[in-house]
């Protein structure tokens, strides 16, 4: 009985020598497939000519080196549709991550907000999810006067679209988590 | 006179002469002449028990002891008996004694439970020393057993809760908490992801007999950092009572509509002695005084098995076993993207995402975290003088936190970390012939720390091995009225931490770390007067940095900051002197007065910088971990005053300041000072309805002043006063007591925010809460 005790020592003993005698394994690295790098707005102007393209690309994600981007410049009085993509380049091919938030367009919107206080151009969304609520992954841009402005372009996870002025791209009332806020230099001349 | 409950009523004028002892039967025809005396004295204060009653379940028949505790039983059987005793104010305490011979059965009751300190304690089992310590008894454990561990601590002065909303808090000893704080569970150093403000200790403080807090500075027979303190949670042995005993526990409380049950049975089997116990805890949303806490339910289930078994007088051997699992939600409208997000969070008459109704259903965010721990130990006695100790703990912590995530993605872990952890010590002890000791020993721990790659992001902390040796030797005297203790303790960290770079291409590095750390502690007991005691300590000790100091990388939501660690990190060095004071007077009045002084050399602390990082969400402030030289000084006050047996008046102060004396700026997260005072009657056991009590307390938290408008994202809250109630009353049934209690918490419905709790950016504290206690002991 007791040396059979004695033997439950060997139990633990066991354990941490097992446990100690080599190094810690290489850790697995993990796939980043929710990851946002890329954000593309490309605004192509209506009855032709050709498209402008901002980007901001994030390739390492949060931290490490800081990203890249890309303004444009447009054409004043100028109507341009716009179409936001976004991808995950770290995945060869790129994936497209606008498809998941296509999937799921009611708990999506995207808000665009412009600096310059007087600019004069039109901003509306293109597009609707099931409910009849924008998302904004399609817009129409109309660029009125020469100015310049900034625009912070905004995706929100699970915003209130019922609340007031959301529908309308107002975010105040919004609520919800940011997913993407990155803001480009737009020139109109 | 029937019934033995009015006997001692009359032994106040005589002591003995009038032992209503009344053996009618038993004493025919069998050997009854063996006594069993002894003493009753308070925990807390060391004064005899006056007039307690002692009362043996078998004859039912008792005797009252004297005015000075003492108490005899004679013209006992050799037989079996359970004695009871009790006193007003005290919750009953049961001997089981199988008597052979006359014995003596000295007995310490908790009387005042609010001046018990472990020094007193464990004066026999010399765990403690001259350290500074408060604690927490059984009764009181299972009176609030809805409650988690760090919120019981949070009772004594001098010890506050660091807190997540209402579901997740972790205890802070005079400031300091964390990485710093050392939690014995069964003398195991839990091991987990400690380093989280908001990863709670996973323990249940049911299983335990009590809890004390150590704050003094040198606690060095454990493993870990006691540089801030330590907090013990200790099960009782299980005694050699062959009957089975337990207990069942039952409460309701209003906020939330929680139900908390426990249950713990034991018995001094033959084979080996047992207890096993077990809690569930089911809460739905919290409430605050004006709307629902959206997603703040719990569960929690938790069982744990002790098993003692002594094969000689020389030889016993002790296993523990316990599992913890918690499922915690995360209050809905704290959860945030980036700092734009914060900003609008912050503020609000009311988080966003509050809905209308009450719900216990729990979404993301949310954490799941499961707790093994597994303890053997073996105690070899080989004489009066000489003792050895051998221990093994062993302990798996899985911690998997859910976030809101994009395409279907919320039911994988967003942080998904196994901790494997292995301790093994030996333990040896010397009692020398001229009342003082030794104890020394020597330990080991390794400890395995993997991320779980399911959760698609990369971790915040990294995958790591560490490896602590460690020896130590304290020395204990004991004179007249005087005691001394010196202790000295080494340490040597391997740590070997494995990352994965930030940067594009992702590579694996690997880094190694060696730490020596030595403390050094002095401690000094004194008796001035009879009724004036003095307790001086001072240590040196050294902690390494852990790993999420060296490693963080990348986001921590709660705060939107990118967190970053910082390898050349050197070890922090504290020199804490803690000088307490016991005085009382006249047996009615007693003081407990502590002052403190901690200076902390290379503090590690996190440092907001005036950079921020630019990310596809925005830009966030970026925070490194940087060192610093940090003074936190302090006092904590207890008086306790007794004017007639059946009141009690109580009240406690704690002060404390903490700064940082390089960059001269105050620390953040201090603890704001507070003022407890409560006001308790205790009713005179009757024939049946014993321990009968109500008490009126309140408790006024001061707003942290010092503290710069430039250190937080909002200026502290305002301070606040909570009232509380309770009252409580035991019924003796025929072979079981039965306990009811009721206990009341913020009753004005104050709206307040507490600024240690850390969703307080977004939310108000709980609203008023009522707790109903059911309890069955038999």
């Amino acid at each position: 009985m007791k040396n059979t005790l004695k033997l439950l020592w060997a139990l633990p003993l066991f354990a941490i020598i097992s446990l100690t005698s080599c190094d810690k394994n290489d850790p697995e690295i993990p796939n980043e497939e929710e990851l946002i790098t890329t954000l593309i707005y490309t605004l192509t102007p209506e009855g032709g000519g050709n498209a402008v393209e901002f980007r901001f690309t994030d390739l390492d994600g949060d931290g490490g080196d800081a990203p890249v981007i890309t303004n444009g410049t447009l054409a004043a009085n100028t109507t341009y549709s716009g179409v936001i993509t976004l991808l995950n380049e770290t995945e060869t091919p790129a994936e497209v991550i606008s498809e998941e938030v296509e999937e799921e367009a009611e708990e999506h919107q995207f808000f665009y907000q412009f600096s310059n206080q007087s600019f004069s151009g039109g901003f509306d969304y293109a597009d609707a999810d099931g409910n009849g609520n924008p998302v904004g992954l399609l817009t129409t841009f109309a660029t009125g006067t020469p100015l310049t402005t900034m625009l912070t372009i905004t995706l929100r996870h699970e915003p209130n679209k019922t609340a007031s002025g959301v529908s309308d791209g107002d975010i105040t009332n919004a609520g919800g988590e940011t997913d993407i806020e990155v803001t480009f230099d737009v020139t109109i001349q | 006179m029937p019934g033995g409950a009015h006997f001692y009523m009359s032994s106040f004028r005589t002591f003995f002469l009038f032992p209503f002892f009344l053996f009618p039967l038993l004493g025919i025809g069998q050997n009854c002449t063996l006594k069993i005396q002894g003493k009753l004295t308070d925990e807390g204060t060391g004064i005899p028990m006056a007039y307690a009653t002692v009362y043996v379940e078998e004859v039912q028949a008792g005797v009252a002891a004297d005015s000075s505790g003492n108490y005899s039983i004679p013209n006992l059987c050799a037989s079996s008996y359970h004695i009871q005793y009790r006193h007003i104010g005290c919750e009953a305490k049961t001997i089981f004694v199988d008597l052979r011979k006359d014995t003596t059965i000295n007995v310490r009751m908790h009387h005042h439970d609010e001046l018990v300190d472990e020094v007193v304690i464990h004066e026999a089992h010399d765990d403690h020393g001259a350290q500074a310590s408060v604690s927490i008894q059984k009764e009181q454990i299972s009176e609030i057993a809805n409650k988690d561990l760090s919120e019981m601590l949070e009772s004594m002065t001098g010890v506050s809760a660091i807190k997540t909303g209402a579901g997740i808090s972790k205890p802070v000893i005079h400031g300091l908490s964390g990485n710093r704080v050392t939690i014995l569970n069964n003398g195991i150093a839990q091991s987990g992801q400690q380093w989280g403000n908001d990863h709670a200790p996973e323990i249940d403080p049911y299983v335990a007999d009590h809890l004390s807090v150590i704050k003094g500075a040198g606690a060095l027979a454990y493993m870990g950092s006691s540089l801030g303190g330590v907090v013990l949670v200790e099960p009782a042995d299980i005694g050699n009572d062959p009957h089975l005993h337990g207990d069942v526990n039952y409460i309701f409380q209003t906020n939330g509509l929680g139900h908390t049950v426990n249950a713990k049975l034991e018995k001094h089997d033959k084979w080996a002695a047992w207890r096993i116990s077990g809690t569930a805890k089911v809460f739905g949303d919290h409430t605050a005084p004006s709307y629902y806490l959206t997603n703040t339910g719990k569960r929690e289930f938790n069982g744990a098995l002790q098993l003692e078994k002594k094969f000689s007088s020389k030889w016993n051997m002790k296993l523990y076993y316990s599992e913890f699992f918690t499922e915690i939600g995360v209050l809905r409208g704290s959860h945030i993207g980036n700092l734009t997000d914060l900003e609008q969070a912050i503020g609000r008459d009311e988080p966003f995402f509050t809905e209308d109704h009450f719900s216990y259903s729990i979404n993301a965010p949310k954490q799941q975290v499961q707790h093994h721990l597994l303890k053997l130990e073996s105690n070899h006695i080989f004489n009066e003088h000489q003792s050895l100790h051998i221990r093994y703990g062993g302990q798996l912590n899985n911690r998997k936190e859910f976030d809101i995530r994009r395409g279907e993605r919320t039911d994988i872990p967003a942080l998904s970390l196994s901790q494997w952890d292995q301790f093994g010590e030996v333990l040896y002890r010397h009692f020398f012939d001229h009342g003082s000791r030794l104890k020394t020993g020597a330990q080991f721990k390794f400890v395995d720390n993997t991320n779980n790659p399911e959760t698609g992001i990369l971790p915040l902390i990294p995958d790591y091995r560490s490896y602590q040796t460690a020896a130590f030797a304290i020395y204990q005297k004991e004179e007249k009225r005087a005691f001394y203790e010196f202790g000295a303790r080494y340490d040597f960290t391997h740590l070997q931490a494995v990352t994965i770079s930030s940067s594009l291409p992702r590579k694996i590095e690997r880094f190694d770390h060696n730490f020596h750390n030595y403390s050094l502690s002095a401690g000094f007991r004194y008796e001035l007067l009879r009724n004036l005691k003095l307790n001086f300590d001072a240590g040196h000790v050294l902690r390494s940095p852990q790993v999420n100091e060296l490693y963080s990388q990348g986001l921590h939501q709660g705060v939107a900051g990118i967190e970053e660690g910082n390898r050349n990190l050197k070890n922090e060095r504290s020199i804490k002197t803690v000088l307490s004071l016991d005085w009382n007077v006249k047996n009615k009045l007693f003081v407990q007065a502590l002052g403190y002084y901690q200076y902390i050399k290379n503090f590690i602390y996190l440092q907001p910088e005036d950079e921020f990082r630019l990310t596809i969400r925005g830009a966030f402030p970026l925070f490194t971990y940087n060192q610093t030289d940090a003074t936190i000084a302090g006092a904590d006050l207890l008086v306790s005053y007794e004017p007639i047996e059946s009141i009690r008046l109580l009240a406690k102060y704690s002060f404390l300041q903490g700064d940082d004396i390089s960059n001269e700026q105050p620390l953040v997260y201090m603890p704001s000072n507070n003022l407890f005072g409560s006001f308790s009657y205790s009713i005179k056991d009757g024939e049946k309805r014993k321990n009968t009590s109500v008490s009126v307390n309140g408790r006024y938290v001061f707003k942290q002043t010092n503290l710069n408008a430039d250190q937080d994202l909002l200026p502290p809250p305002n301070g606040y006063f909570l009232l509380g109630a309770s009252a409580g009353m035991s019924f003796k049934l025929k072979k079981a007591t039965l306990r009811l209690s009721l206990n009341g918490e913020n009753l004005l419905n104050t709206r307040y925010r507490d600024y240690l709790n850390r969703q307080r950016y977004f939310a108000d504290d709980l609203g008023w809460n009522l707790s109903v206690r059911t309890n069955v002991t038999f």
